[in-house]
């Protein structure tokens, strides 16, 4: 009797051990889960529920039995051959491909894999849903910040108004005052008028507002002058929305990335839309200017962006001379693009423009074996370093041919 | 005179007038001296010039695709035997459908040896066409990696020990969720970022 209580407290002791244990073993499982899924797993499945290129594993400790998730991590084309209707189900349903097998993990590996998708679903998602707003907000705030310009603007115009008048009505005051009751019979606006007019007939004012007015005339001639031919702040509307601050200053992606000649090339190269769809072939694909995109392929039609900076066929520019061999960043010259939500021509793209740069800049010749000679003669003549002046960046015909 | 009533209004409008004027059309370029000299007589690629729109290819484009099944070998001049292993490789990777990833893996081999200048070469390209997405480490942890999701970590099992046709053949083909990049990187790139990937499969 004593003999079998004793098995019978062993068996409790031993349960509620091992039921302690998982317990405590549990977080350490799901962290452990973390790392391996994360190393191997999330290539291709999501911990949630959507379809990245397998299933999404939300649940799969419910859906399968772990004797099963087992046999199909170590094997799964042994599981499909076997004849198991779901593995083909699955095998069929994701046009026959196969995962690829991980013999190496042991029991224990997978049920922490399991133990973490369970707690990454159970976890909320609070962080998530806390970065969504946060970025809807900062858009909405830079686009508001070119609106309060105006609105300050007209503010101070209002109040300037005011002050005219309340300056005004303190002159009429004074007038009253001064002039006693005769004079302030006559309407201000009349006064005003009879001032003006003998002001008019002065003759020094005359010159003075002739002059005046040949000054700001000649100017405006000059400035318009000056500003022929050249496109500086052109910002055309293109054909679809996009925002080199959202592709190239919040997600950070190079300028080459998409501009695949700037490097390589005399043009630095508009993308086609295959590039486009690197990304947007899963990256928001229900928005309308992500639809142009589709639409352009699908009727197998160029996108026709409008091309911002045009210089003129008159003078030859190479981007690859600049960028590759000069190593100068494309913001030396097209601003910073990567605040830019539609895209304007900063620079002048005069020939004052170049010939200052080609004058201030030093030539790359560090690591460049085709320098060497033209480096060692100049610094026999000259104390300063070479510049692009000196291996003939002011020639006529270096640009003009 | 004016009524004085007008002049003000004629002083406001002008105020006005003068405030709007500083927002000019960002959809003109202004106005152009002698066009016939800014606007390029030949067809130029990537290039629009009003009423002289190209009439023989479709669309008004400039550029054509390339001739189907040809290779501009211009991008392979130079007599030197890297030049001509750098085409004799690209020919080969030509002739591998782009579902045949073991095929690569079996043939192909990287022309650029692994000297330091080549791999930092290759971090460079790295950084220019992988690091938004594979990360500055290449786990996966790119910052657009964040919204495709499902980017690989290099240094994974699965991953790690992948060679240089393997990898190549990923970069020019795609693989699972990767779309092919073979049109944007130069074959010579491609095999710099090969070597670089090796560097991160180790971390």
């Amino acid at each position: 009797m004593i003999r079998k209580n004793f098995t019978l407290v062993k068996f409790l002791f031993s349960f509620l051990f091992l039921f302690a244990s998982t317990y405590a073993t549990l977080a350490q499982d799901a962290a452990e889960g973390e790392t391996l899924f994360k190393n191997n797993c999330a290539a291709c499945h999501s911990s949630g529920d959507d379809v990245l290129v397998g299933p999404g594993l939300k649940g799969i400790g419910e859906r399968r039995p772990i004797e099963w998730i087992v046999k199909w991590v170590h094997n799964p084309q042994a599981v499909i051959a076997s004849g198991d209707k779901y593995a083909n189900d699955l095998y069929n349903k994701f046009n026959k491909a196969a995962m690829t097998p991980y013999p190496n993990f042991t029991e224990g590996q997978i049920k922490s894999i399991v133990a973490y998708i369970d707690a990454s679903n159970a976890a909320p998602a609070a962080p998530a849903a806390g970065a969504a707003p946060a970025g809807a907000a900062a858009p909405a705030a830079a686009a508001s910040s070119g609106g309060m310009m105006e609105v300050l603007l007209v503010g101070l115009l209002v109040i300037m108004v005011f002050v005219l008048i309340a300056l005004l009505s303190i002159v009429s005051t004074l007038s009253k005052l001064a002039g006693g009751e005769a004079d302030a019979e006559a309407p201000l606006m009349k006064r005003i008028a009879e001032n003006a007019k003998k002001l008019a007939a002065n003759s020094a004012v005359k010159t003075g507002i002739i002059i005046f007015a040949l000054l700001l005339g000649g100017k405006a001639t000059i400035d318009a002058a000056y500003g022929v031919g050249i496109h500086q702040g052109y910002a055309p509307e293109q054909p679809i929305k996009f925002s080199h601050k959202l592709h190239a200053g919040q997600y950070q992606i190079n300028c080459n990335y998409c501009h695949t000649g700037v490097y390589e090339g005399k043009g630095a190269n508009v993308p086609s839309a295959n590039i486009c769809m690197n990304c947007h072939n899963a990256i928001k694909r229900e928005s309308p200017e992500i639809q142009k995109i589709y639409q352009a392929l699908e009727k197998d039609e160029p996108i026709q962006w409008v091309r911002v900076h045009n210089l003129p066929d008159l003078a030859y520019f190479n981007h690859s001379q600049h960028t590759n061999v000069g190593n100068l960043e494309c913001k030396n010259c097209h601003g910073e693009i990567e605040k830019m939500e539609v895209v304007e021509q900063r620079s002048t793209l005069t020939m004052g423009w170049c010939i200052d740069c080609h004058r201030n800049t030093d030539v790359n010749a560090k690591g460049n074996a085709y320098y060497d000679k033209l480096v060692e003669v100049h610094n026999k003549d000259s104390k300063t370093p070479l510049k692009v002046q000196n291996i003939g960046g002011l020639e006529c015909s270096k640009c003009h041919y | 005179m004016l009524n004085p009533r007008y002049q003000f209004v004629l002083f406001a409008g002008l105020a006005l007038g003068l405030l709007s004027s500083c927002s000019d059309d960002h959809n003109d370029t202004g106005t152009e001296f002698a066009p016939n000299m800014y606007h390029s007589v030949a067809y130029e690629p990537m290039t629009q010039t009003d009423g002289d729109t190209n009439t023989i290819n479709p669309y008004g484009m400039n550029m054509r695709q390339p001739v189907a099944g040809t290779i501009a070998r211009s991008k392979f001049t130079g007599n030197d035997s890297l030049q001509k292993e750098l085409l004799h490789q690209d020919l080969i990777s030509r002739t591998i459908p782009n579902d045949s990833i073991t095929y690569s893996a079996a043939a192909l081999k990287n022309p650029l040896a692994a000297t330091p200048e080549n791999i930092e070469a290759g971090k460079l390209q790295y950084e220019r066409y992988c690091q938004h997405c594979h990360g500055e480490t290449g786990k996966g942890d790119g910052l657009v990696a964040k919204m495709y999701k499902g980017v690989p970590v290099y240094s994974s099992d699965a991953l790690k020990t992948l060679n240089d046709g393997h990898i190549y053949h990923v970069i020019t083909h795609g693989k699972g969720r990767m779309w092919p990049h073979g049109s944007q990187i130069t074959s010579a790139n491609r095999w710099k970022i090969v070597l670089y990937v090796h560097e991160l499969q180790k971390q």
